[in-house]
This record gives structure tokens, C-alpha cells and sequence, in this order.
């Protein structure tokens, strides 16, 4: 082969380039997403300064039955309680996966909020499950089982969520993919007993 | 006319060949698939040009450095190793200080390594000319590209909208015409362009 060497001092030179591009940056670019999801469960969780992750394993079964492990993260307030916890939570959606950070309450009793993380739904359609009248109905909503509706009030916080119309398939997924991790995060932090009556 | 006049006659006429007579998008259709998906808004394609600037000069650079080097089957091998390089370097760049801007270029900016401008402008100017003509040649491409991106982005943007760069520009009775901001609007727009750009250029000849 004439002139390999080319090839493969090129291929070294560069694999150094990358390599060292990619420690100077890679703590930068861990702080970004880092922060991109502190700054979404602030405002889900207003009192929240603090955000500390879980020492516990939580693992649940995603919806094509594999085991995936999830962070837990428990938001502290300024005078280090727990306010809520948070976590995030991927699924399928209209066009692509859709990733979701949730936010709990203390008592995993109610929903504080979600936001979305990664999305790629129809712009002016699927799009809007990132639209404040659609995420506010989960504002308060029970922590457990929801149900998609066609019809209804929004404005009504309970287990029934009202789809976006035109864009059945985006809201149903949003509403699976909390359904399907608060239930079982939830059932996984009870028997570990993280969360319970006795548990602030 | 002297030596040195024909030389810078001669940059001239490179560096402005991708503005116009040899605009990539325009005249060449090349790199229709980042000017189709993130031309929804101007910043954006604003990025995505710059992106394309620096992979551009940054791997004509290397090409044309070892152009005397390069056989003609290890070629193909050899531009795409460089632009791979230089996007990820890219790439990791945006990630770390424009976060938003690369989440909302997605996996468009990883795909600027087919991006056939880039290799067409290694090809057909930086292994066969000099270092500054091979520069010069990047830089008239690059600039080429990302302004006709802009232009686009410009259009559909405000139709799709009513502002460009949170400024509103359309008046308040101006209802957004959403499919502007889909794929449709990206074919609809570039077709017109095209045959606006067909028509002038006939013109002129």
C-alpha cells in the first residue's frame, strides 16, 4: 500500500486533536446539561436551592421491558429540607423520543411539573406539549396513574389530562411516559423505603 | 498589468465566485440538506454557516498543505478524516458555549462531515492550489453559504413568525404562517429562490 503512513499519521494527529479538544471542554459541557435541568426543576420547585442525587439505586422497567436506571435527585430549599424530588424520564413520541425532567413533591403525592428536555414534535402540533396550557394541567396533578382525554377542562387538576387537538399522539406520549416512570420511581422508592408516612 | 496585480485580480475572483457566480446553494446545489432543515430561523443558519466557515478553511488548510502528499486512491479517505476531525472539534465547541444553539441544530451539525461542499471545495481548489488561493477559495464559499442561508432563514422566519431575531416586524394583524417553519416551507422557499436567482442570472448573461 502506497503511502499508508499518511493515513495512519494523519489518523493519530487528529485522534490527539479530538481527544485533547474534548477534555478541555467536556466538564463545561457536563455543567451545561447539568444546569439546563436545575434550572427547569427551579421553576418547577420554586423553593428549591439545591439539588442532590439519590446514593440509592432506583431502576424501573421502561415500556419495552428493559431495566434502565434512573437518577433520582431530591431538591433541597435554602434551609436544607426536602422540598421535591425530580428525575428524568424518556419515551417515544411523535417523531423521535421525547425526554422529559419531572418534578414531585416531597411526598410523592403530586405532580410539582414537568418540562421537556428533548423533543422533536411537529413544530405548531406535537410542539406544543412545551406550551404552559398543556404542562399546567399536571401542576398538582396526582402522582400515579393519568388518563388521556379529547374533551375537557383544562383548567381542572386531576388525573385526566386534556390532549393537544391535533396532536393526540404527542400528548398521549407525554402522558405514558409520566404515568409509566412516577409509578413505578414511586413504587421503587416506597420499598426502599425513601419515601413513606414516617418520611419527611 | 504586473505579477502581483494578476495575483490579487486573481484572489478577487476567488473569493467572489462563491458569492455568486459559483454560489454553492444557488448555482452549484450543494449542501441543500443543512439549507432545507435549519433555515426555520436566521440564528440558527447563522451558526450553522459559521460551522461550515471554520470546517471549510480549517480542512482546505490541511488539504492544501499536503496536497503533494496525497495519492489518488488514499484521497477521498484522507478529506473526510479532516473534515470528520474539524466538525467534531466544531461540534464540541457549541455544545460547550452555545447549548441551546446545539440542541436546536441536533444532528445537523455531526452531518456537516457529508456536507458535499466541503468536500467538493477539497477537491476541486485546495489539492490543487496553494495555501492563501485554497483559504481565499474556503472563505468566499463559506461566507457564500452561510448569507444565502441567512437569506432564507430571513424569509421564513418572518412569514412563520412575524419576527426575525425577536424583533416583530410584521404588524399585529399578520397572522404566522406556521408552514414556513416546517420542511414544506424550506422546499417552497428555495424553489422560488432558485428560479429568482435563474431569472437574474439569465439576465445578466
Amino acid at each position: 500500500m502506497q503511502q499508508s503512513w499518511l493515513l495512519i499519521v494523519a489518523s493519530f494527529c487528529f485522534g490527539l486533536l479530538i481527544a485533547v479538544t474534548s477534555a478541555a471542554l467536556s466538564p463545561r459541557i457536563r455543567q451545561n446539561e447539568i444546569n439546563k435541568r436545575n434550572r427547569m426543576v427551579a421553576v418547577l420547585l420554586p423553593e428549591a436551592k439545591d439539588f442532590i442525587p439519590l446514593d440509592e439505586q432506583i431502576e424501573i422497567q421502561s415500556p419495552r421491558g428493559r431495566m434502565e436506571k434512573v437518577e433520582i435527585y431530591k431538591a433541597m430549599s435554602s434551609a436544607k429540607e426536602c422540598v421535591g424530588w425530580s428525575f428524568e424520564a424518556v419515551g417515544s413520541g411523535f417523531a423521535d423520543k421525547i425526554k422529559l425532567v419531572i418534578a414531585l413533591d416531597k411526598n410523592f403525592e403530586k405532580i410539582a411539573g414537568f418540562d421537556v428536555l428533548l423533543s422533536n414534535e411537529t413544530p405548531g402540533f406535537g410542539d406544543q406539549i412545551k406550551y404552559d396550557y398543556y404542562r399546567d394541567q399536571f401542576k398538582g396533578a396526582p402522582a400515579g396513574e393519568l388518563k388521556l382525554v379529547t374533551v375537557g377542562e383544562r383548567s381542572k387538576i386531576d388525573s385526566e389530562i386534556v390532549a393537544i387537538s391535533g396532536a393526540t399522539i404527542s400528548s398521549e406520549a407525554v402522558v405514558e411516559i409520566m404515568s409509566n416512570s412516577i409509578t413505578k420511581v414511586k413504587e421503587q422508592m416506597l420499598k426502599k423505603g425513601i419515601i413513606g408516612n414516617d418520611k419527611q | 498589468m504586473t505579477n502581483s496585480n494578476v495575483k490579487t485580480a486573481r484572489y478577487w475572483q476567488t473569493l467572489l465566485a462563491g458569492l455568486w457566480r459559483e454560489n454553492p446553494v444557488f448555482r452549484l446545489l450543494l449542501g441543500m440538506c443543512p439549507t432545507l432543515a435549519v433555515t426555520a430561523a436566521v440564528k440558527p443558519a447563522l451558526t450553522m454557516g459559521c460551522c461550515v466557515i471554520f470546517v471549510l478553511i480549517c480542512s482546505n488548510i490541511i488539504v492544501s498543505l499536503m496536497r503533494n502528499l496525497l495519492k489518488p486512491h488514499l484521497r477521498i479517505l484522507m478529506f473526510t478524516l479532516t473534515i470528520a476531525t474539524f466538525v467534531t472539534i466544531a461540534d464540541l465547541f457549541l455544545k460547550a458555549f452555545v447549548p441551546r444553539m446545539s440542541e436546536t441544530l441536533g444532528p445537523y451539525v455531526p452531518l456537516i462531515i457529508v456536507n458535499c461542499i466541503i468536500i467538493c471545495r477539497a477537491e476541486a481548489c485546495a489539492s490543487k492550489n496553494p495555501l492563501v488561493v485554497s483559504v481565499i477559495d474556503a472563505l468566499g464559499m463559506g461566507v457564500g453559504f452561510t448569507v444565502t442561508l441567512c437569506v432564507l432563514a430571513a424569509i421564513r422566519e418572518l412569514l412563520s413568525t412575524g419576527k426575525i431575531f425577536e424583533a416583530q416586524l410584521m404588524p399585529d394583524a399578520f397572522v404566522p404562517w406556521a408552514a414556513m417553519s416546517m420542511p414544506v416551507g424550506a422546499f417552497i422557499t428555495l424553489g422560488l429562490m432558485l428560479g429568482l436567482v435563474n431569472i437574474v442570472a439569465g439576465r445578466k448573461a
